[in-house]
């Protein structure tokens, strides 16, 4: 189980880096991560559950212009984490609902307290970039890939650390919540799964139709057609 | 003599660690430098100068960084004029690569961020709804086809068409590329609705149905507001679940 944990921190600092500072090829989205996640502990289903939902906000989520986003590299992996850590320690299934609201909840709570911790690195890297320039001027042709280099590990240890704090004390918070009010959190879940979807969904709906009468019938040559193949192919 | 592949490759491959130091005051500054220096050293041979034309690349600078690349290799180019004595002088590659990464970006935002990523979301999405265990799979495979030719490749565009690139074929593709993916992506959202709504051919349960309508008619009166960001409505939705299901 360490092992694993382990493996879960880490992936939180390979999604940060995939985010923003490496490549930024999607590995850090959080179905990506959550499926990722469920195979590690053998939750499938459930981390995907909590990756869906969290997915549909992180697709809406955009990161363009001044504006920092939430940071769902390590939502996503702090959600699915969390959801899949509470159900292996509370193996009922009505635990298996309220892990999913949990995940879920600690994921959207994690993306939003991970912002000010992006601006704090964003500004930590303002005096890189002057160090760089500085040793540029002086002769050093090798400072910005050694700038490059201090961002990254700066970025991964960052995500690390808070993944592994943010998992830590969810957990501890948690699971007697979970293991006491499950039912309430159940309940819970089935309320607000659809909402979430539903409110997510329309967000890249609106970004896709655009006010644009052909984009909004194929939505609706999508909907009815796959409703009518799902009903009778299955 | 122009620059081999081999130089145009490695400033793609660094093109990947752009945002590698991302700050509020150069912001993609000293990513863009690293890129550019393959070039550099090829195009400089003296290290005062090479010194020189690196530090005045470490400045800001700011795009979207899958189509940096574009703007890289074009960069390229007018150093490479500079280098042998041709038209460019140091002012106007600053004006140029300033005013080609504000002109990229616009056409960037939009194929990258507004449409490919929520496109490669929504095929994700719906393959796992639709049963496929290899939905995230599906996810990552479709950002990156588009992704990485273009990382990888457009340095090589820009290089050989320059700063004239932003006028040229490219952006019209790009644009054309978009407006395909956003049709594309609004017929996979509506895969993804009915899979929600007949998962496995069996309808959901009428309260499921009438809360996910209840959550996209919420969600398209909010979209065209800024405030509350989709991830506080999601917050806000989630402590009113939680009240409800405590005192039910």
């Amino acid at each position: 189980m360490t092992a694993r944990i382990l493996a879960l921190v880490l992936l939180g600092g390979l999604a940060a880096l995939d985010a923003t500072p490496v490549a930024q090829t999607m590995l850090f989205q959080p179905l990506v991560t959550a499926s990722l996640v469920g195979l590690l502990f053998g939750q499938w289903l459930l981390a995907v559950k909590v990756g869906l939902v969290l997915q549909v906000f992180a697709a809406c989520t955009m990161p363009v212009g001044s504006r920092t986003p939430e940071d769902y590299a390590t939502g996503g992996v702090i959600g699915a984490g969390t959801a899949v850590l509470l159900a292996t320690a509370l193996p009922f299934s009505l635990a298996h609902e309220a892990s999913a609201f949990a995940g879920v909840a600690a994921g959207l709570v994690s993306a939003t307290l991970g912002v000010p911790l992006v601006k704090w690195q964003r500004r930590r890297n303002e005096g890189l970039s002057r160090w760089c320039e500085d040793a540029v001027r002086a002769g050093d042709l090798g400072a910005p890939g050694k700038a490059a280099a201090a961002g990254i590990a700066m970025a991964f240890g960052i995500a690390v650390v808070f993944c592994a704090l943010f998992l830590g004390a969810g957990i501890l918070l948690l699971t007697p919540l979970v293991r006491s009010h499950s039912i309430a959190l159940a309940h819970a879940w089935t309320i607000a799964q659809p909402l979430w979807l539903g409110i997510g969904l329309a967000h890249l709906l609106s970004a896709f139709v655009q006010r644009r009468f052909m984009r909004a019938a194929l939505f609706g040559v999508g909907l009815v057609v796959g409703w009518i193949l799902l009903l009778v192919v299955a | 003599m122009p620059l081999p592949n081999r130089t145009l490759t490695a400033m793609g491959l660094r093109a990947s660690l752009l945002q590698a130091t991302w700050n509020y005051e150069r912001q993609q500054g000293i990513g863009w430098a690293w890129a550019l220096q393959p070039a550099l050293e090829r195009l400089y041979p003296d290290p005062a100068r090479r010194a020189e034309r690196l530090a005045a690349h470490t400045a800001y600078f700011n795009t979207q960084p899958t189509v940096a690349s574009v703007t890289l290799g074009a960069a390229a180019a007018l150093e490479e004029q500079l280098a042998t004595g041709g038209a460019a002088d140091a002012d106007a590659i600053a004006r140029v690569k300033s005013v080609l990464g504000a002109s990229l970006a616009a056409v960037g935002d939009r194929l990258f961020w507004f449409t490919l990523r929520p496109f490669a979301a929504c095929v994700g999405i719906a393959l796992v709804l639709l049963g496929a265990g290899w939905g995230a799979a599906a996810l990552w495979l479709t950002y990156n086809a588009v992704h990485q030719p273009v990382r990888l490749l457009g340095v090589r565009w820009g290089y050989v068409a320059g700063p004239a690139i932003v006028a040229g074929p490219l952006r019209g593709r790009l644009e054309t590329l978009t407006g395909a993916l956003a049709r594309a992506g609004a017929l996979v959202l509506g895969v993804v609705m009915a899979a929600l709504m007949v998962p496995g051919g069996q309808p959901s349960p009428a309260g499921f149905q009438m809360l996910l309508a209840g959550g996209l008619a919420l969600g398209l009166f909010t979209a065209p507001r800024s405030r509350p960001s989709p991830t506080e409505w999601a917050l806000m939705v989630g402590s009113a679940a939680l009240v409800i299901g405590w005192r039910r």
